[in-house]
């Protein structure tokens, strides 16, 4: 879960860390005030869940109330990146001298937290990770032992060429941006840019904090917090009680499958084979209540023209499950077509169950995903 | 001959007393595993199965050898069960939880390899050696027979439909290990790869793989450096799932440039690994192999 930068920052300002003075605004005349409160320009910049706007220029200023006002007006709203902007963030526009970079994030293939730092923060860090590599300070974190002081060494190696004040502010980030990783349970907290400003001072202009979504339950205040809009947190909360990957996708084939690889396999097998998907729904372990919420949300999306079911049966039943289609199909009137493919335990007995409310299960996946491909071109 | 586990292999399952524990440790018994013992904290003195449960693993070696745990416990307490089982010295751990918070699978990983014991999991269905008759975890074994494949994957339905295929056209298998589809897990393709390189009964070995992270192209430098010998073929699912996008596995997500297929069909391509393009071709390709 990517929180936004103004809730990071918020959390930055808890652990003490400096931030630039600011309030989050959803109405343009508001920024008006803020700016009356700093006395000074401000930055004015949208809350966005994808990277990258600063090189998308909307990150937008303003020296006086009234420009505030119509900067505002002109990205509230506004769809940027395909997301639709509902808040800003309007904070003192800081003096910058140099843009550095910080960061705590996991290295997946080592399996350690790993901090990054460089001199050479700002909107290029991605080139600049590439190209320069020498710039950027990499130290990996056994977790059970944590950061001590004296292991940020390497790290505030990248920062020679400043001051000792400086390196010393830095440190004390960095070590604090360690706990945040390791508080929050983190994918990766950044500082991007970190600023050095005009007076000597070290401030977060950026904030990004990713939390793990399997350890949502240690953080139940993140959870509670504002979703995009009730109907996408609606569709959140019931993937994550049915244990469900659900994504929606700009094909007409709705997929129900059960296990990660195996409905990814369906997947490139339908678009291998021209079709398209409209959605790709992956049950942890398919049952028939499942079955039945499935076809709920199928049936509610006007995307979907027809439904493909997967089910191998290994640990379940195909009769529970086709008892579970049985079931929908009485209670609701389907308006799509429906291709099922069956195998596993009790194959026979769930046929035949399907058989007798008009549905033919086909035993081969690759037959199946042909079907439904024909049916739906 | 098996990798990892076989029939002399003594289990103790963690959180036995759970619906879903009680269910597998008869099937597991049933299949031919020797379950000794099982844990559960304040159930000690129960029998699941015929098996006794104890509050700890500690309790459990004060009476018996054991050599592995099954942890069936959820996600989030596997943390504790795990570190109560690499305390105690086993050195052999399934985890077959989902949804184990990142932080402590690394926390896990970390321990495990501070102590030289061996995690499969989070996230796995477990590992099956069919010539043994030994199943650690929820693999289903109808779809599994004894044979000269070994399986290495990070997926589990996608292995029964792909194993299945193989059993059903007479290909069997040494040991099956799911790897686990979390981003980070304990036993990595490399270090079972290895163990298959031992293995004498091991003929060749078949990778189910997904899109994201660095696993398949790690093999495939094992393989350019002549660390592993023996025949691999492989299958990669995700080839046209969107990118950035957290579908399926969270381990198959792609970032950057990390884990897209591309990079890892050119990786298997330069180490000479053979990539099936769909699941059927699997089985074509096994046959050529062997």
């Amino acid at each position: 879960m990517k929180l936004y930068e103004y809730e990071a920052k918020e959390i930055f300002a808890r652990y003490g860390l400096p931030i630039p003075r600011g309030r989050v605004i959803q109405e343009p005349k508001m920024a008006a005030d803020i700016i009356s409160e700093i006395g000074g320009p401000v930055v004015i910049k949208p809350q966005l869940g994808v990277k990258g706007r600063g090189k998308a220029g909307v990150i937008l200023f303003a020296s006086n109330p009234q420009e505030a006002i119509e900067n505002s007006k002109s990205i509230l709203g506004k769809t940027i990146m395909g997301e639709k902007v509902e808040m800003l963030l309007i904070e003192e526009k800081v003096e910058v001298s140099s843009e550095l970079y910080l960061a705590v994030t996991v290295d997946y293939s080592m399996a350690k937290p790993v901090m990054i730092a460089s001199s050479s923060g700002g909107v290029d860090i991605e080139e600049v990770a590439k190209e320069e590599s020498e710039s950027i300070r990499k130290i990996p974190v056994i977790i059970s032992r944590g950061i001590l002081e004296e292991d940020l060494d390497p790290l505030i190696s990248a920062f020679d060429a400043f001051d000792s004040s400086v390196q010393s502010q830095i440190r004390q980030f960095a070590s604090m941006l360690y706990h945040i990783f390791g508080d929050y349970d983190a994918e990766i907290t950044e500082v991007n840019p970190l600023a050095l400003a005009g007076n000597g001072s070290v401030i977060a202009l950026d904030a990004v904090l990713n939390i793990d979504e399997d350890s949502l339950f240690r953080h139940p205040e993140l959870i509670k917090r504002r979703g995009k809009n009730e109907e996408e947190f609606q569709l959140e909360q019931l993937c994550r009680e049915m244990s469900w990957t659900y994504i929606e996708m700009d094909g007409d084939i709705g997929i129900l499958s059960s296990g990660a690889g195996l409905t990814m396999a369906i997947l490139d097998l339908i678009q291998q084979g021209g079709g398209s998907a409209a959605n790709f729904l992956d049950t942890a372990q398919m049952d028939a209540d499942g079955i039945y919420k499935a076809f709920d949300l199928f049936y509610q999306n006007p995307k979907v023209k027809l439904i493909l079911v997967n089910i191998f049966a290994g640990l379940n039943r195909c009769d529970d499950l086709a008892y579970g289609i049985k079931r929908y199909l009485r209670d609701h009137q389907l308006k799509v077509p429906l291709v099922v493919r069956m195998i596993g335990n009790r194959e026979e007995e769930g046929r035949n169950i399907l058989k007798g409310i008009n549905v033919e299960a086909i035993s081969g996946m690759e037959e199946a995903i042909e079907k439904a491909i024909e049916i739906s071109k | 001959m098996s990798i990892l586990a076989g029939s002399h292999t003594k289990v103790i399952v963690q959180g036995i007393t759970g619906s879903a524990a009680r269910l597998h440790t008869k099937v597991m018994l049933d299949y031919g595993t020797q379950i000794v013992a099982g844990a559960r904290p304040g159930a000690a003195g129960e029998v699941v199965c015929g098996v006794p449960v104890y509050n700890t693993v500690e309790e459990a070696l004060l009476h018996h050898q054991i050599d592995a745990s099954v942890l069936f416990v959820p996600g989030r307490v596997v943390k504790n069960a795990a570190e109560e089982a690499l305390d105690a010295g086993i050195r052999l751990l399934v985890i077959v939880a989902e949804r184990v918070p990142l932080h402590d699978t690394i926390t896990i990983v970390e321990k495990a390899e501070e102590y030289g014991a061996t995690i499969i999991g989070p996230n796995t269905p477990g590992l099956i050696s069919p010539p043994e008759h030994t199943k650690l975890g929820f693999v289903p074994s109808q779809y599994y027979t004894p044979g000269p494949i070994g399986v290495a994957s990070r997926s589990g339905t996608l292995t029964y439909e792909i194993v299945s295929r193989l059993t059903s056209a007479g290909i069997g298998q040494t040991t099956c290990v799911g790897v686990g589809g979390d981003p980070i897990v304990g036993l990595s393709f490399p270090r079972t790869l290895a163990l298959f390189e031992k293995d004498k009964d091991t003929d060749a070995i078949l990778l189910i793989c997904e899109i994201g992270g660095t696993m398949e192209e790690e093999v495939s430098e094992l393989v350019k450096k002549g660390k592993i010998s023996k025949p691999i073929f492989a299958y990669i699912a995700g080839r046209t799932a969107p990118v950035g996008k957290r579908v399926g596995h969270a381990g198959a997500i792609i970032e950057g440039n990390r884990g897209t297929i591309e990079s890892k069909l050119q990786a298997f391509e330069g180490a000479g690994i053979p990539v099936a393009f769909t699941p059927a071709d699997v089985i074509g390709i096994a046959r050529k192999i062997l």
